[in-house]
Parts: structure tokens; C-alpha cells; sequence
């Protein structure tokens, strides 16, 4: 329903609060040795989630990236706010739709590859004619 | 020399249709609109679909039969996208100041200070933050009042050469005075329509013959209310920035309402939406209230039928359960004057305890915690979504409202699996 209850809603807490409680049992009558070292669970958010306000997931369709990794159906992790350099994996809009391919920026100009020898490169005038959507920087692959 | 605080108010432009744009760049450049509740009219319109003539809050079946040759996209509000979108714009909001009051689903008011050279650069760089981390297009305007603030921002948003960032201070006063000029007094926040022809029997028609009235004459002939407006047009902050509204001891739910609610039956499932709410929350931080606090209120911008009522209801455990959160909400019930046109309402869980620090006595134990009722209507919002399971009339059977007719709604992107946006590999 779109409530929005105060600027840092307490969900920034939750990783926090949810470690703070041992997932121990607490015996009544000898205290856990493990007790004092349990410091929480590793965090997937935490760890693959630089900041929250410019970080989405997208799915992908189809096998261009095969070469790097990235198939048909995997998740990939989208940072907005990086900046895309030569070599980034990024998702750019091309023909109002988004699109994952390779950056090049080179001397000999700015290109959109393919990590499939099936799929052409696309050749782009300058990087100021591309709108990127952001760059990816993990892939959730199904093994 | 010591500066006074400044207010900037930020909103997202046209902010359910950019919400929809971010995930699909083909809607980019094409007239598009956001439909209400029940597909019912136009709540949103692009600045393309506002070229077409098409006026706010236009019936869809009005509009319908003509979509196709317009190349008209109508879309059904996606609340789930909104509401994500609009938390990820208010947290990075929050990042630039720690006076941050979020006023609606997307705007926001917020404490700055600096020189005005500062000032517009902190405009400008929130506005290229929002665009490039969330993905939709803000607007900024800084004054030293939440009205001129508004006003400011307004100006931005209809005159490109501020590149949609406009500090009220630094604009020369002719021009200032010649915008306060040709703005009608109803463009201003806070003076409602129907107070027009008052003003303007006493020579009052634009915004800039209001900011030269006497205040006091003002408060006698009108209100308080209108008062407050005059002395913030001529620079005088009144309207104070709302505290945070999540403490370590109390949670908060409440919100606007987009159409004023006038019965006790409507109050009575938006008091069940936030029992349930409340007890989502407190579950999930394991945490219990020992007292609530429900309360409603009319506008402010409306002072004649003027209520607000609130109760305060001392729970008979600390609970976080769903069905005692939400029978205690209901107390307000009795206190709802029917015909009066409630603006807003709320509840408020104080007086937290974290679960399970003492075990009750079996005497007081909520018979409705040991069936895990709680955890049960959670585990099924979660895997089928919001309004799949309720309780009494916060539950699906809980009539038109909550039950919305969504025919043309986009992919929840950001908060279903199988929704994800679609990245072409090809």
C-alpha cells in the first residue's frame, strides 16, 4: 500500500537486530562455549550489495553472454551508480529495451560486444550516444 | 555571520509514470498514464499525455476508445514498484540531511544550510543523485519556508532554465515578485479553492497580493492557518519540520489519504490494514507493544469541521498479535464523527519490549500468540504478496478498496522474483 513510515524505515536495522539474536539455544544451565564468538551469519545483502538505493536485479534473456559466464535465466545484479569503464558488463538501453552486452572504449571507438561468436558487436560513435542503465557486477548463475 | 537553515523540497516528477519508465525505456518520449485505483481515471500523467489535452483525473473509459490512435499507454498503479521506489529515493535523501520529512509516497522536505553558492550545488547534486542511483528525475526548490520551498520547486519543475533546480534567495526579487504575480492565490500550498473568492473579494487574486497582506487581518477574517501561509511567503518559517517519526521506543503507521475518508466503516479497514501492518513490524524485530495509540485527523489546510480524534488503548499483554493490535485500533471507532472528511489516520505501538523477556503468566497469555496467528498471516503476505490473507475487514473480503482491479498493471520489478526486469542478451 506504499506506506511510507519515516525516511530510514527501521528495515536498515533488520540485518542488525537479526544477528544481535544468538541462533544458540541458550542452555539454563551451562552457557554455550560458541556463545561469545557467534558475531552473526554471513549476510548475502551485505555482501553483494554496495548500496541499496542504486542496486537492482535483472534477469536475463537469451545466450549472448554465454562467453562471460552469464546464461540464459540468470540473475544479474545491477549497480547504477558505478561508473562504466572499458570492460564493464553493463545494460544499456538500445531500441527502448535493456539490453546486457560488454563496453569497449578503445582508441578505435566505442563498442557494444557480444560474448558469443553467434551475436554481432555493435559499433556505437561515442559513448555520450549510449544510455546505460548501469553496470552489472554479479551474476547469479544456475549450476 | 550565522545562516539560517534552509528548507529544500524535493519531488520526483510525474512520479508514478517515471517509476514506470526507469523499467521500461520504451514508455520514453510516449504519452503515458497511471490509472487510479480499479483502473478508475488518470491519477499521472506524463508530460506527453498532458499534450494530448488529457486533464487530471480522467475517467479511463473516457479515454479508452481513443488510446490507440493517441499511441496512449495506460498503466494500473503498481504500488509494490512505487513504494520501493519511493523508499530508495527517501533514503538517499537522508544521506544529505538529517532533518529529512517525508511528506508524501514522493516528496520530501529537508533541513540545509549553506552560502546560496552551496545551496543550489547541493540542489543539483541530489537531483543528478536520485537520476542516476533510483532512476527517476526530481525536482528541487530551496527557500528559507516550506511554502516557498514549494513554490521554488514548482517554478523548477514549469521553467526549464533553472535545469530543475531553483533557490528561491538567489533569483532576483523582480522576477520573484513578477512569478508571485501571475500565480493565482490557489497555486499557493495550503490555501484551498474554495477560499478563493474570499480573498479575492478583499483584492486578494495572486500569490504576491497575499504575501503583501497584514497577517493579522488575516488570522482574524480567516484562520491561524492562512496566517502562518502569509508570514511563510514573506520569509518567516512557520510550518516546522515534522520530528522524525520512528523512535526506538514506538512505531508509526499512518498516511494521507489521496480521497478523504468520511465513514467509520472505510476508517475501520485502514485501522485493520495498520493493526496487521504493526504487527508485521514488531514480529519481524521481535519486539512487543504494551500500548497503542490510534488516532485520526482532518486536513489543516481545512479548519471549519475540525477533528481529531484519538484514542489511547493499554494492551492487556505486550503483544505483537495481529488480532488484539487490530481489535485495539478499532476503539477509535466510536470517536469517528460520520459525514467528516478525515484526512489522515494512524497508529502508533509504544512502549516496546523485546520478546519474550518475561514469560507472562499462563493467566494473561494471548490465547491467539500461542496459535502463531501472527506468523501465519506474515509467512502468506510474504510468498503471495500483500492482500492475499487478512484479517477481518483488512483482508481481501475487506471491499473495493483493497481490492483493486488491476488490469493493466506492469511487472513488480523490485520486489517479485518472477517479475524481474528482462535484460536482452542477443
Amino acid at each position: 500500500m506504499g506506506v511510507i513510515v519515516g525516511p530510514r524505515v527501521i528495515e536498515a536495522g533488520v540485518s542488525l537486530l537479526s544477528v544481535l539474536v544468538s541462533p544458540v539455544p541458550v542452555a539454563a544451565g551451562f552457557p554455550s562455549p560458541a556463545q561469545d564468538y557467534f558475531d552473526g551469519r554471513i549476510d548475502l545483502n551485505e555482501h553483494l550489495i554496495k548500496d541499496i538505493t542504486s542496486t537492482y536485479v535483472v534477469r536475463v534473456s537469451g545466450e549472448s553472454m554465454e562467453g562471460a559466464g552469464i546464461s540464459d535465466g540468470d540473475e544479474l545484479i545491477v549497480n547504477r551508480a558505478l561508473e562504466p569503464v572499458d570492460g564493464s558488463v553493463v545494460v544499456a538501453v538500445l531500441d527502448g529495451e535493456l539490453t546486457i552486452k560488454r563496453l569497449r572504449i578503445t582508441p578505435a571507438g566505442v563498442m557494444l560486444q557480444a560474448e558469443n561468436p553467434a551475436y554481432p558487436d555493435i559499433r556505437v560513435p561515442a559513448l555520450s550516444d549510449l544510455v546505460i542503465w548501469g553496470v552489472a557486477t554479479r551474476c547469479l548463475h544456475y549450476v | 555571520m550565522r545562516r539560517m537553515p534552509q528548507i529544500a523540497h524535493v519531488d520526483v516528477n510525474c512520479f508514478y509514470a517515471s517509476a514506470e519508465r526507469a523499467f521500461d525505456p520504451s514508455l520514453e518520449g510516449r504519452p503515458v498514464i497511471v490509472l487510479s485505483n480499479n483502473d478508475g481515471c488518470a491519477v499521472t500523467r506524463s508530460p506527453e499525455a498532458k499534450a494530448l489535452g488529457i486533464p487530471m483525473g480522467e475517467p479511463w473509459f473516457k479515454l479508452a476508445p481513443r488510446a490507440k490512435e493517441w499511441g496512449l499507454i495506460a498503466l494500473s498503479s503498481n504500488y509494490e514498484l512505487y513504494g520501493d521506489i519511493s523508499a530508495r529515493v527517501m533514503e538517499l535523501l537522508g544521506r544529505y540531511s538529517a532533518w529529512l520529512e517525508v511528506y508524501s509516497i514522493d516528496e520530501a522536505f529537508l533541513g540545509v544550510k549553506g552560502t546560496p553558492a552551496e545551496l543550489l550545488a547541493l540542489g543539483r547534486s541530489m537531483k543528478a543523485a536520485v537520476r542516476r542511483n533510483v532512476g527517476v528525475p526530481v525536482c528541487v526548490g530551496i527557500a528559507a519556508t516550506k511554502t516557498l520551498a514549494k513554490l521554488a520547486n514548482k517554478w523548477a519543475k514549469n521553467n526549464p532554465a533553472f535545469g530543475g533546480v531553483c533557490h528561491w534567495d538567489s533569483v532576483p526579487l523582480p522576477e520573484r515578485e513578477g512569478l508571485m504575480g501571475r500565480l493565482s492565490v490557489v497555486e499557493i500550498w495550503g490555501v484551498a479553492t474554495r477560499l478563493t473568492r474570499r480573498l479575492n473579494v478583499m483584492g486578494i487574486f495572486s500569490i504576491l497580493d497575499l504575501s503583501r497582506a497584514d497577517p493579522v487581518m488575516i488570522r482574524d477574517r480567516f484562520s491561524v492557518v492562512m496566517m502562518r501561509t502569509v508570514l511563510e511567503l514573506q520569509g518567516t518559517p512557520c510550518i516546522p519540520m515534522e520530528e522524525e517519526r520512528i523512535g526506538r521506543d514506538q512505531l508509526i503507521f499512518s498516511r494521507s489519504f489521496a480521497v478523504p475518508i468520511t465513514t467509520a466503516a472505510g476508517m475501520r479497514q485502514v485501522l485493520s490494514v495498520y493493526g496487521q501492518q504493526a504487527s508485521a513490524r514488531l514480529a519481524k524485530h521481535d519486539l512487543q507493544a504494551k500500548v497503542l495509540t490510534a488516532f485520526a485527523g482532518t486536513s489543516h489546510f481545512n479548519p471549519k469541521d475540525t477533528s481529531y480524534p484519538s484514542v489511547c488503548v493499554p494492551l492487556p499483554m505486550p503483544t505483537a498479535d495481529p488480532v488484539i493490535l487490530t481489535k485495539a485500533a478499532h476503539a477509535l471507532l466510536p470517536l469517528i464523527n460520520e459525514g467528516i472528511r478525515y484526512a489522515r489516520a494512524g497508529i502508533m505501538v509504544t512502549d516496546l519490549r523485546p520478546t519474550g523477556n518475561q514469560a507472562p503468566l499462563a493467566l494473561f497469555e494471548n490465547p491467539h500468540e500461542e496459535r502463531r496467528v501472527g506468523t501465519l498471516l506474515e509467512d502468506v503476505t510474504r510468498r503471495y504478496g500483500r492482500g492475499s490473507i487478512g484479517l477481518g475487514y483488512g483482508g481481501i473480503r475487506g471491499g473495493p478498496d483493497w481490492t483493486m482491479k488491476r488490469d493493466m498493471l506492469s511487472p513488480r520489478y523490485t520486489t517479485h522474483w518472477d517479475e524481474l526486469p528482462l535484460v536482452k542478451a542477443a
